[in-house]
């Protein structure tokens, strides 16, 4: 068993575990929590959201697993390739994308039936091209010209796309980026200016937002914002609902399936699944959860320490980075830290094909870290090169 | 290995912050499981919900032209809580006098002090008195909004204690009409008609809405994304006709009476599509009018009597036994099977007559000499002719309670020595009034014996979801030769035979009468009151190329008129001659260039349509505005003049001269709303025409008829 699982599960075991785990907790959280939606909506057929999200874990599982096969090295010289396709994709999913609360930000597959959500490719092809431009420019980091412009012109046009529909989102990509600067060694003067310019861009648009009253959205944000500010932290009805799950769920928990407040939380298999999780497996499964996250955080830090070459450490960084702190803005979400923003638990949350981008992350990680041990078993066949 | 370090180091600082994070959301989960815990928790307890079921819309039936033939429309009751927050003694003591007057005023079935006395009572006294039921009727929505303004009630729901519950009913617009056919569900079960058989489209999709108690016993919907709209019904065609619907009715009424029968029915059908145009079905109450209380034509099965011979003349031409030239002896008019004596209608006989007259005349005698004569110990041939076209099968029609239709076979338990005699001249065998039109439909539709059907297709909010197709039974149920020959004899009855009396100049029937007498269970067919009868006739028409089939069966005339041309006859008649009256289609066409002695008068409009109407009545006419949509038409020299109509953004149209449907998308489509007085075309509108439009204003339209 543990030949056969060495011979074809390469890479880091732990991550391959906490993929593993965080599916399982999918699978039972998700059977718990989309019981009133099957009552709504499938007719009473509860089984139907288990085998959805099942058959999108294994998918997910199977694209992790050929992910991993590919070398990480492709993705470099590709990674503007994937950035031209990611940009059109945004605006046409901006003008002609399907809307769902008003937000447009799905685009149908043609001829597939298939809805993605067209942020996550760009996410994905921003922080492989993020990777491989700190990687290149190593050597004259505070070069304006060939290594900022480079690096913040696509952050700027890929966030300020993403921004209309899904303010978090691109929120969320800009900070992963500035974070993945900041390790990339970009100078302080460098990051304040990325910075200045990330507050101007919001500044702008929410200026333009609120004076032409263009964007239903803004009264969204606006709402939720006030909803929060208001009665320290919120008591409206979702954060409400969301604590109570929390507050009843105790040490260990109501047990597996007994969630009563998946009943009254709205979305309760995606925004705020961590609250049912904290319900029906109390502090420790809530525990369980983040420090889940937080191992596979520092697991990104092993291939960081093992790494030869800057890109693939920066590519983990990067990757880990916008997993966890998704996951982190989910849980802060659930536990009525900041407000209301819509993020899903990766890998977690009922999905559908976010859930396979999650896993396209996963393989990538997971090939890094697989390569990184045939470096170790075969020291001195890829000769480190003078990029560190 | 600087640069290595100074990574990893700032890689630490990030991964510190993340562990920073996930302690503060711990740290939150704590707080709010210990410190908000307790509040929380109780929160949880006294908070109260449920789902609430929204009852999606009911969808209608309609006739084959869209005119509803059942729809629902929200009624109310009027309810009070008399023990509302708001509605203290000052109020209600100040008040009561006024709502007693208008409430007495209003229903006038009780004084306005009982009305008082009652409400001060109920106050006081009744359990009820939080859901008091005010009204002694439900009343609709016009009302409810004049009821809404009464003294108390016009006061908020908190301090008025105004309840109105919306109950929906369910009407048919047409009353009677076909009522049994369009049917209806109720709560027990009962699932009757078009309704019943449609009720899975009809009913749509409850919604659901999860409520959250508050204070007042009010219940709060508590977020729109835990709500599931409802889901309306579809609308079900039918494929009946009003028109035609309403001939046949009251034909059938205005025979019931004359003869004083007991039930009768009607069908009419479509040769070619099988299409039910018009079902009635009418029996009499013991004061003497008719109500549709069942469905006869679908649920009543009984011996058909002459009508069925038709099978056995199909039978006899298809084994070749007989030709319709063929010389029968009728003897006497009598002839004796075992302990049956079965005779003619007409004293004597009629001697020796072609096949054909025997037919005609229906002769009893010339068809069990001939059935004897040719399938006596060959009776399971004839019997399998009749299952070949399909006569012992049930229709299957999409509504319920259908009587299956009953033919015996050799060797049955009930088969005996005159059976097939018998059978021969349509008793001992049981069919529905709609299965002997069936059979009758198929000899009119070339020997294609097709399903009748009552839907016509399925829509949603006014886009065709679903069409039906017609069904074919069977193919062909005989050979052309042999049709060809039983039409010619058909048309006989009606040119010579029994049924001379519905023979006009205009168009010619097909068809067969039938006079059957009744078995009353165990007593036979002679009960205490002696013996009844159901006539019937059953055709098509125009015998040449049918269009139409149609079956008239009146059950238990009285005893001096029983006989099926007399009874049944004119019915037919009168609805073929309602058909035939308006399908210009069958009119020899009177002169090839009709000339107009003088050019109508038309309205103003859309000119794309006023154009159709002149190409289709062959008026002549000179467009003299072109590329425009709005003109208006005065007559000129032998030829209607069409020139511009003038319609400016902002500013009122003129729409005077224009039929109601353009008026009002004009008016509104500048921001005016319409008010109609009366129909036809529009004489006078209350806003100049050219007028700056102030938008949501009211434009008054005096119609040409009030």
């Amino acid at each position: 068993m543990g030949n056969f699982f060495s011979r074809y599960f390469k890479g880091d075991r732990v991550i391959w575990l906490i993929v593993v785990l965080l599916s399982l907790f999918s699978l039972l959280a998700v059977y718990s929590s989309t019981g009133s939606l099957a009552y709504r909506f499938q007719g009473g057929n509860t089984a139907y959201y288990f085998i959805r999200q099942l058959s999108f874990l294994i998918a997910g599982l199977a694209i992790v697993f050929l992910t991993h096969l590919v070398h990480y090295r492709v993705y470099s010289p590709l990674s503007p390739i994937f950035l031209y396709f990611a940009i059109p994709l945004l605006i046409v999913t901006l003008f002609f994308g399907t809307s769902i609360n008003q937000a447009a930000r799905w685009l149908e597959l043609p001829g597939l039936g298939v809805t993605i959500q067209t942020s996550d490719f760009a996410k994905l092809a921003l922080i492989i091209y993020v990777a491989r431009v700190l990687s290149l420019r190593q050597n004259d980091m505070n070069d304006f010209k060939k290594t900022f412009l480079p690096l913040v012109i696509p952050i700027v046009v890929v966030c300020v796309l993403i921004l209309p529909a899904n303010f978090s989102t691109a929120f969320m990509l800009a900070i992963i980026c500035w974070i993945m600067l900041f390790i990339g060694r970009t100078s302080m003067k460098q990051l304040f200016g990325f910075s200045f310019i990330a507050i101007v861009i919001v500044g702008i648009f929410v200026f333009i937002a609120l004076n032409t009253n263009t964007l239903n959205r803004v009264q969204t944000w606006k709402n939720r914002i006030e909803n929060f500010a208001k009665s320290e932290g919120g008591e409206n009805y979702q954060s409400q609902q969301s604590k109570i799950a929390i507050a009843t769920g105790g040490l260990i928990g109501k047990g597996p399936g007994n969630s009563t407040q998946r009943n009254f939380l709205p979305h309760p298999y995606s925004d705020f699944i961590y609250a049912i999780i904290v319900e029906e497996y109390g502090i420790i499964g809530g525990f369980v959860v983040l420090f889940l996250y937080l191992i596979l955080l520092y697991r990104a830090g092993l291939i960081v320490k093992k790494a030869k070459r800057t890109f693939p450490a920066f590519l983990a960084v990067g990757l880990t980075l916008s997993i966890v702190m998704q996951a982190m803005v989910n849980m802060a979400v659930a536990v009525n830290l900041i407000p209301v923003t819509g993020q899903t638990l990766p890998l977690v949350s009922m999905g559908g094909t976010s859930l396979l981008f999650s896993g396209v992350s996963f393989g990538i990680l997971l090939s890094i870290s697989r390569s990184q041990n045939k470096e170790e078993l075969f020291d001195g066949e890829e000769e480190p090169k003078g990029d560190n | 290995m600087s640069v290595k370090r100074e990574i990893l180091f700032r890689f630490g600082l990030v991964y510190v912050l993340f562990i920073l994070l996930g302690l503060a959301i711990l740290g939150k989960i704590l707080h709010i499981q210990l410190v908000e815990g307790n509040r929380l928790r109780s929160l949880a307890k006294t908070i109260t919900y449920k789902d609430i079921t929204i009852e999606p819309n009911r969808g209608d039936i309609c006739a084959i032209d869209g005119r509803l033939l059942a729809t629902s429309v929200p009624y109310f009751e009027i309810r009070m809580d008399l023990r509302a927050a708001g509605l203290t003694d000052e109020l209600f003591n100040a008040n009561i006098d006024s709502l007693a007057i208008s409430l007495s005023d209003f229903f006038g079935d009780k004084s306005r002090y009982t009305y008082k006395s009652q409400l001060t009572n109920a106050r006081k006294f009744e359990k009820n008195n939080r859901y008091y039921m005010v009204a002694p009727r439900q009343v609709n929505y016009l009302e409810l909004k004049e009821i809404s303004k009464f003294p108390i009630f016009r006061l908020s729901a908190n301090s008025g204690g105004f309840i109105p519950v919306q109950v929906n009913r369910r009407i048919k617009p047409h009353a009677s009409l076909a009522s049994r056919t369009i049917g209806m569900v109720n709560e027990d079960g009962a699932a009757v008609g078009v309704e019943g058989a449609y009720d899975h489209v009809l009913r749509g999709k409850a919604g659901l809405s999860l409520r959250q108690r508050t204070s007042g016993n009010a219940w709060v919907e508590v977020s729109s994304s835990m709500q599931v709209e409802p889901e309306d019904g579809m609308d079900v065609i039918t494929t009946l006709d009003i028109t035609l619907q309403d001939v046949a009715e009251k034909a059938l009424r205005k025979q019931l009476a004359k003869h004083d029968a007991e039930h009768g029915s009607v069908v009419l059908m479509e040769v070619k599509t099988g299409e039910v145009k018009a079902i009635a079905n009418l029996r009499r109450n013991s004061d003497g009018t008719f109500t549709e209380a069942f469905n006869y034509a679908i649920g009543e099965g009984a011996e058909p009597g002459s009508t069925f011979k038709l099978a056995l003349l199909i039978a006899l031409l298809e084994d070749g036994y007989v030709s319709i030239t063929d010389t029968i002896d009728t003897r006497k008019g009598q002839m004796q099977y075992f302990d049956k004596l079965i005779t003619d209608s007409k004293e004597g006989g009629y001697g020796k007559i072609s096949v054909k007259e025997a037919f005609e005349y229906s002769s009893n005698v010339a068809m069990t000499e001939m059935v004897t004569k040719y399938y006596k110990d060959k009776e399971k041939h004839y019997i399998d002719r009749l299952y070949s076209m399909n006569l012992n099968q049930p229709l299957n029609i999409s509504i319920k309670g259908e009587a299956a239709p009953y033919i015996k076979y050799p060797g049955d338990k009930l088969w005996s020595g005159i059976s097939l005699q018998m059978m021969s001249i349509g008793y001992e065998v049981k069919l529905t009034p709609l299965q002997i039109l069936t059979f009758y439909n198929a000899i009119a539709n070339n020997g294609k014996m097709v399903k009748p059907r009552f839907v016509h297709s399925i829509r949603r909010h006014g886009q065709t979801e679903q069409t039906f197709r017609t069904e074919v039974i069977n193919p062909s149920i005989c050979s052309k030769r042999t049709l060809r020959d039983v039409r010619e004899v058909l048309e006989g009855v009606v040119e010579n035979g029994t049924a001379k009396n519905l023979r006009n100049s205009n168009y010619k029937i097909a068809g067969k009468t039938g006079t059957a007498q009744i078995a009353r269970g165990v007593s036979g067919y002679r009960g205490d009151s002696g013996v009844s009868h159901q006539a019937s006739f059953v055709g098509y028409f125009p015998a040449e190329d049918p269009k139409f089939s149609c079956i008239v069966v009146v059950n238990s005339p009285s005893r001096n008129v029983y006989y099926g041309n007399v009874v049944a006859g004119p019915i037919f008649k009168e609805i073929a001659d309602k058909v035939y009256s308006t399908s210009p289609q069958w009119f020899p066409e009177v002169s090839r260039s009709p000339q107009l002695a003088e050019l109508p008068e038309s309205k103003n409009g859309f000119k794309p349509e006023l154009l159709t109407v002149f190409k289709s009545l062959k008026i002549p006419s000179d467009d003299m505005a072109t590329d425009v949509e709005w003109v208006s038409t005065r007559r000129g020299e032998g030829v209607i003049d069409i020139v511009e109509k003038e319609v400016i953004d902002n500013l009122t149209p003129d729409v005077v001269g224009m039929c109601l449907k353009d008026a009002i998308f004009l008016l509104e489509n500048v921001g005016l709303k319409v008010v109609v007085n009366g129909r036809g075309t529009v004489r006078r509108q209350s806003i100049q025409p050219g007028t700056r439009v102030r938008r949501g204003e009211n434009v008054v339209l005096e119609m040409s008829m009030g």
